[in-house]
């Protein structure tokens, strides 16, 4: 697990208040939605809101959450490939 | 401005909107709700002591923020998905004039946050976020 990784592991669960929960136990290849973490539409809106706080790095449309939401893994290469450009 | 029953589905007694004295779609609604004594709610709470009921203040500021969609929202749905941080700091009366402020926040797929307040005179009577959800 690179320190980017565990850095939106840790926004996720701080973000979400997922209490109880520790990066480690998040598995980064599972879906976000529905199976997996089974987070929802209000989940997305707050996860939307704290990857631009936290990373620097807009989510602008439900096409770029489809792809940037489908794991934690997908996301913190969707961010490093955002904060780069 | 638009008028109440012109924009919202809402019909008495459950229409908690009177009037909308600003409004910039998709960013700030500024509108009013008279508290007449005559409120069927009040009746019972409390008979001796009437008092809006604080999630009474909730659904009054999510209605003024139908207003923040362009188009009426007849025949279209609309609803509350969420409420956070909601603060109920002082108590509203019959006989006050309740100024609703609601402004746009952050939307992600078709999820929409917005602010909102309540103030009466001036003074802040009860402050949420509210989570709302337009369909169709």
């Amino acid at each position: 697990m690179d320190d980017l990784n565990l850095r939106v592991k840790e926004m996720i669960i701080q973000r979400l208040k997922l209490e109880g929960m520790t990066p480690d136990q998040i598995d980064g290849t599972a879906p976000l939605f529905g199976e997996g973490l089974g987070l929802d539409s209000i989940d997305a809106l707050e996860l939307v809101l704290g990857i631009e706080q936290v990373f620097g790095v807009k989510i602008e449309d439900e096409a770029a959450g489809l792809k940037a939401f489908r794991s934690v893994d997908a996301l913190t290469e969707f961010i490093r490939e955002h904060q780069q450009a | 401005m638009p008028d109440a029953r012109a924009h919202l589905p809402h019909r008495y007694p459950f229409l908690l909107v009177d009037r909308v004295l600003e409004r910039e779609p998709g960013i700030r609604v500024v509108a009013e709700k008279l508290v007449s004594a005559s409120e069927p709610y009040l009746q019972g709470h409390f008979p001796d002591r009437p008092l809006v009921p604080g999630v009474l203040m909730l659904e009054m500021l999510a209605q003024a923020g139908g207003f923040l969609e362009a188009e009426p929202l007849m025949g279209r749905a609309i609803f509350l998905a969420g409420v956070q941080d909601a603060r109920f700091k002082a108590p509203a009366f019959p006989g006050d004039r309740l100024r609703l402020e609601v402004t746009f926040d952050a939307a992600f797929a078709g999820l929409m946050r917005v602010n909102g307040r309540v103030s009466c005179e001036g003074r802040e009577l009860c402050a949420a976020k509210l989570l709302v959800k337009v369909m169709g």
